[in-house]
């Protein structure tokens, strides 16, 4: 038996609301609103509160996917990075950069969304960045 | 003998398999469950004024594990919640001790720690569209007539976002089929919700539950006056039944399922 409270942060959107998960056994059972946090000060929207259900899906994937002859094939990060790499090179090799675009999100934190950008116009060479929650 | 006293003792004599109490995170406090493993961390057992509904904690960590013998660190509003679930079967009074804590202050209790010692601020809207968070009832009806309250609680429901925060973080609320999520009742994946029908269905369902710990109010991100809601849907229960939720382990006069039948079995008037 074991019980624990992870305090996080929620990572439907770039609200940033503070969230407690309660965790039985390993598993989180439920999200609670973090009481004193500045942010949501105790409130949450209903995704906030179902924060856990995404986390213990079946449906989640827990390692990368690489299409090989149109079906999804299991492959380990590795080979993932590799092979998009690749075909990013080749890419930009014959059609030019500016035919990659990337999206960034509201998911991932302030520093990945940096890193992202960064990744885009110097690495591959375009200013074609948008975010997803840029309606 | 100060708290951690009382909950070392609790768990060095095996009186508690765990306890749920507070703890300071970052300037944060939150619940944390202190075991025999962990006993070099009960120096930072804290209470302050932050609640958590620890009793709906302690009915997760029972469904998970029947037996286990949980010690939960109680205002007055946990032990009424307790109180409840002991009558509705959801927990084992046999398998749960309290350490008591200050809750509201009195004379005898100067000190309080409880985040509803600070009155809530209504903002000038609010106040001229909805309802004060700091009116009561007899105000209330006093201050307007019947057109004047119906249009103002309709400014407050229409609020609602639907999140189900109320429902959630509701100690006493432990259903495993919970009516707002019934398909006739509340549309799913429509809002706004129908108003005023979704806020009293889950009011005429907290008419006999509701402790009023104030907890649906605390999480409420609409700032929906629920707790004057909940109150009065209780002063009538406690006019007609003479029953006040969680103040004993008397039964509820909604505990339908009892020792034994009241009701003589008569065959159904199939006239109609």
């Amino acid at each position: 038996m074991d019980c624990k409270f992870v305090p996080s942060v929620c990572s439907y959107c770039g609200t940033g609301c503070g969230v407690l998960f309660e965790v039985i056994d390993g598993k989180i059972n439920s999200t609670l609103p973090l009481k004193s946090y500045p942010v949501n000060q105790g409130k949450l929207c209903i995704k906030g509160w179902n924060l856990h259900e995404y986390i213990n899906s079946f449906m989640r994937l827990k390692t990368p996917l690489i299409k090989e002859k149109g079906k999804f094939q299991k492959a380990t990060w590795d080979e993932a990075i590799d092979y998009s790499a690749k075909k990013f090179q080749t890419i930009k090799q014959e059609f030019g950069p500016d035919s990659i675009g990337v999206l960034v999100s509201a998911k991932i934190t302030n520093e990945e969304n940096y890193l992202a950008q960064k990744f885009t116009r110097a690495v591959i060479g375009t200013n074609n960045v948008d975010h997803c929650a840029r309606l | 003998m100060t708290i951690t006293h009382q909950v070392e003792q609790l768990i060095t004599q095996n009186k508690v398999d765990i306890f749920l109490g507070y703890k300071d995170l970052d300037g944060h406090l939150i619940p944390h469950s202190f075991t025999r493993d962990n006993l070099d961390e009960l120096s930072q057992l804290q209470v302050g004024e932050n609640r958590y509904s620890l009793e709906k904690i302690a009915t997760h960590l029972t469904e998970k594990h029947p037996d286990i013998k949980i010690g939960i660190i109680a205002r007055d509003c946990n032990q009424r919640a307790l109180n409840l679930l002991y009558v509705w079967n959801q927990l084992d009074p046999e398998n749960i001790e309290t350490v008591n804590v200050n809750c509201c202050p009195s004379p005898l209790k100067p000190h309080g720690d409880c985040s509803y010692l600070e009155p809530k601020q209504s903002g000038a809207y609010k106040r001229e569209h909805g309802i004060d968070f700091n009116m009561d009832a007899e105000t209330l009806m006093d201050s307007y007539d019947n057109t004047e309250r119906f249009s103002r609680w309709m400014y407050e429901f229409g609020k609602c976002i639907k999140c189900y925060g109320c429902r959630n973080i509701c100690p006493v609320c432990f259903c495993t089929e919970c009516s707002l999520e019934h398909p006739s009742l509340v549309e799913p994946g429509i809002l706004p919700v129908d108003i005023p029908i979704f806020h009293l269905v889950r009011a005429t369902h907290m008419a006999g539950r509701c402790i009023d710990c104030g907890l649906c109010e605390d999480a409420c991100p609409s700032h929906i006056p629920l707790r004057l809601l909940y109150r009065e849907v209780n002063k009538i229960v406690s006019t007609i039944f003479d029953y006040s939720p969680g103040a004993g382990m008397e039964k509820s006069p909604f505990n339908i399922i009892g020792d034994k039948v009241v009701l003589e079995p008569q065959p159904m008037d199939t006239k109609l």
